[in-house]
Parts: structure tokens; C-alpha cells; sequence
């Protein structure tokens, strides 16, 4: 195997990243990089952008017999058994308890209803407060902002999230679109395609705003959802808002 | 991925239930029939399984590395059949549209194949042909340059074009290169 020079290596290198090399290319290739580590982004870069290609192919439910066959063989292997599944019947059961549960936080919010209003009106203004004293903080010269977009911004929504340096993050959703009673707008930051309830944007008028209760550091998005009052363990809808981190 | 290093199948039950839709998709592309596509996506699992302190976060998501081990292992058996499957006239399925009910975590994750498709549509039909048959078909550049009667220079070029296409329709979005 002869060595490579830098203009062979640019040469192959994106057939390398595609997998198209030979065997006996893509050993020179990684000799050459075992050689010279300072190239190994280019092709860390190179691969990240051919990898989509596995994206592209329409999505297939794989068959039930092979998350079987896969896990016989693992559980063999493994050191603690696979907890059990909720069934069924246990998840119907866990709607019913949440029904009763959101039925009476229902009654609950009719009689405290008046209140209520004050308190989230204090609370946005308290939000706005801390973003400006953030603002010109010296522990925040420079607040990052991120524009969220989604159906709600094409009906006129400004989202906006504030991140601080000390990694707290608010969200004010200005001329947010009217949510159901008995739902609410939810958020998400999202990290390795896993979602994470990250806090409710109850509105106060036209306007919301909420503490972000998930770190930003990492994340691959934040989204908000409407979700059942009180907010959900998982999304049960599509974003409204959304933006890429 | 650490407490599946530490060989706890639940947290592989989990993995596989979250990323096995989109290995066997994968998987079933590139092998072009039901039978070979789920030997392909057992092996790249297990494969997982057993090598799960080969994940380094660094270079990229989980999803990402499981994916690269399903392509990798895909191309492998592509090319040791004696008579490969040719997948090169293989027209696309439409792909299933979601229900406004779906899991969050899939309305994002196809919300990313979305974006994806629309970066290969941007793709002049030569560039996305020669991608194809390398990425999914297992060609080197060499067969690709025989198969379709063209010099090796032109196929390389067109692999460099399509790649750099890809990444500018991102940069143009303003969104990063999904990871």
C-alpha cells in the first residue's frame, strides 16, 4: 500500500465519507488520516452530510418477530431483564385517573379563575422584569435570541426565547393564537430527538411567558406543543412553535 | 448508551424502539426485500448491543451512529453477495404522511427526513444517481464509473457537487446539519 499525498486524499475523500471506496482505498485513506488527524473534521464533516442520506428512504415499520428475535438473544446476554411494558389495560386506566384529575383542577380553576388572571399577569410582567434586568446584568452582557417559528408565527405569534449566560432561558409568545380551556401551550427542548417538558405557557390575553426549566446547553430544539391542561409527560401533538438550536 | 454498555436490556429495548423504524427503513432500501433488510437490522443491532462503548457522542447522535452501523454492515453484505440485488431502477415509495395524533418525537424526526428529501430535490438527477448507488447500493466509484459509462473524474465530481449541494441547502435554511 503506497502512501497518499494531500491532493489524492482530497481526491477520495468524499467518496470515503460515501462509503464508496474499495477496500484497499479506504485503507490508504485511513492511513493517511492516522497520519495527519488535522483532516480528520474534514471528513467527520463530509460523513455527517452523506449520513442524511439515511434519512431518505420512506420509513417502514420493521417486523414484530424482530424486536423479539433481537431481544431473546440480548436478554441472554444481559445483565438485568427488560422492565416490563405498561399494558394496555393499565394505560386506559391511567387516562381514566388523568380525566378525574383534570376534571377536578377544572373545577378548581373556574372558582380561582379571577385570581388566577392577577397572578399570571404578575407573572409576565415578573418574566419581562428579569429578562431586562438579565439584559444589563454584567452576568449577561450578550442574551442569546432565538425566534421560534411554526404555525403559530405564520398567524402573526412573535415567539421569542431569551437564553442567559447562567443558562436560564425564558420564552415570550406575543399575540399568541387563543388556546382552549382546557388546554395549554407546552414546551419543549429537545435533545437527541427526545423530548423534554421544559414548562407551561399559560397566556394572559394575547401574551404568554414562562420560565424555559431545561438547560439550552445541547439541546437540538425547543418547540411548544398544545397539549391537555396541565401539560403531558410526552406531546400528544404536533409543534406550534419551533425552532432549530 | 452507558447503562446499555453496562448490558441492560431495557435500555436496549428502549434504543430499539425509538431508532429500529428508521434502521430497518434503511436497512430495506438498501437490501431491497423484507428477509434481508430484517438479517441486516438484527445484525447492526446486535452489533450495538455488543459494542455500545463504541458510541462516541462527539461525532454525532445515537440515531446517526446506529444508522452508519446499519450502512456500514449494509454495504458489507452488498458486497460479498456473488449476485447482488441491483437497486439503482428502484423507484421510491411515497412516503406515509403523519397523523396529526403521532408521537412529538416522530413529527421531528420526519420533520428532519423532510428536510432531507427537500435537500436531494434540489439535486441535479446526475448528482443524486451517483449518491444513491454508492450510499445505498454498495457501488465503489470504480463500478459506478463503469456502470453508468462515465470517467472516474466526472463520478468523483459529482460526488464532491452533491455532498457540497446538501450541505448549502442547509446553510441557505439557516438550520444545522442534523447530527
Amino acid at each position: 500500500m503506497s502512501p497518499m499525498d494531500d491532493k489524492s486524499f482530497d481526491d477520495l475523500k468524499e467518496a470515503y465519507a460515501l462509503g464508496a471506496l474499495p477496500d484497499d482505498e479506504r485503507a490508504t485513506v485511513e492511513a493517511y488520516l492516522a497520519l495527519h488527524p488535522e483532516r480528520q473534521g474534514e471528513i467527520d464533516d463530509l460523513s455527517g452530510v452523506a449520513g442524511l442520506l439515511a434519512l431518505a428512504p420512506p420509513e417502514q415499520d420493521p417486523p414484530e418477530d424482530l424486536r423479539r428475535r433481537l431481544m431473546q438473544v440480548v436478554e441472554s446476554e444481559s445483565t438485568s431483564p427488560e422492565p416490563a411494558r405498561r399494558s394496555t389495560s393499565s394505560w386506559f386506566g391511567w387516562l381514566g385517573d388523568f380525566r378525574n384529575v383534570a376534571l377536578g383542577a377544572a373545577a378548581l380553576l373556574v372558582v380561582g379563575l379571577l385570581s388566577w388572571n392577577v397572578l399570571l399577569l404578575g407573572d409576565v410582567q415578573d418574566l419581562q422584569g428579569e429578562v431586562e434586568q438579565a439584559r444589563t446584568s454584567d452576568q449577561a452582557k450578550q442574551p442569546r435570541e432565538i425566534k421560534l417559528g411554526g404555525a403559530w408565527a405564520e398567524q402573526g405569534a412573535k415567539a421569542e426565547v431569551t437564553a442567559l449566560k447562567d443558562d436560564r432561558a425564558i420564552l415570550i409568545v406575543e399575540d399568541m393564537p387563543s388556546v382552549p380551556e382546557d388546554r395549554t401551550g407546552q414546551v419543549w427542548v429537545i435533545r437527541d430527538d427526545k423530548p423534554e417538558p421544559s414548562g407551561l405557557l399559560d397566556p394572559s390575553g394575547n401574551m404568554a411567558a414562562t420560565a424555559i426549566t431545561t438547560p439550552l446547553k445541547d439541546a437540538d430544539a425547543i418547540a411548544v406543543t398544545v397539549e391537555p391542561a396541565g401539560g403531558s409527560d410526552e406531546p400528544t401533538s404536533d409543534p406550534v412553535l419551533v425552532q432549530e438550536l | 448508551m452507558s447503562l446499555i454498555e453496562g448490558g441492560d436490556a431495557g435500555a436496549f429495548a428502549a434504543l430499539y424502539d425509538r431508532h429500529g423504524r428508521a434502521a430497518y427503513s434503511l436497512a430495506h432500501r438498501m437490501m431491497g426485500e423484507r428477509q434481508a433488510a430484517e438479517d441486516l437490522a438484527q445484525d447492526a443491532f446486535l452489533k450495538v448491543w455488543r459494542s455500545a462503548s463504541g458510541y462516541r457522542p462527539e461525532r454525532g447522535s445515537v440515531r446517526t451512529w446506529v444508522l452508519s452501523i446499519v450502512h456500514n454492515r449494509g454495504i458489507d453484505q452488498l458486497r460479498s453477495m456473488a449476485s447482488r440485488r441491483r437497486t439503482q431502477d428502484r423507484v421510491e415509495q411515497t412516503a406515509p404522511r403523519s397523523q396529526p395524533s403521532e408521537a412529538f418525537a416522530e413529527a421531528w424526526r420526519n420533520r428532519q427526513r423532510e428536510q432531507v428529501r427537500d435537500a436531494l430535490g434540489t439535486l441535479p438527477a446526475e448528482q443524486l444517481k451517483i449518491l444513491e448507488l454508492a450510499y445505498f447500493s454498495g457501488y465503489t466509484h470504480v463500478e459506478i464509473s463503469d456502470l453508468l459509462g462515465l470517467p472516474l473524474g466526472t463520478v468523483k465530481g459529482r460526488m464532491r457537487l452533491g455532498l457540497k449541494k446538501i450541505r448549502e441547502y442547509f446553510d441557505q435554511e439557516n438550520v444545522a446539519v442534523p447530527r
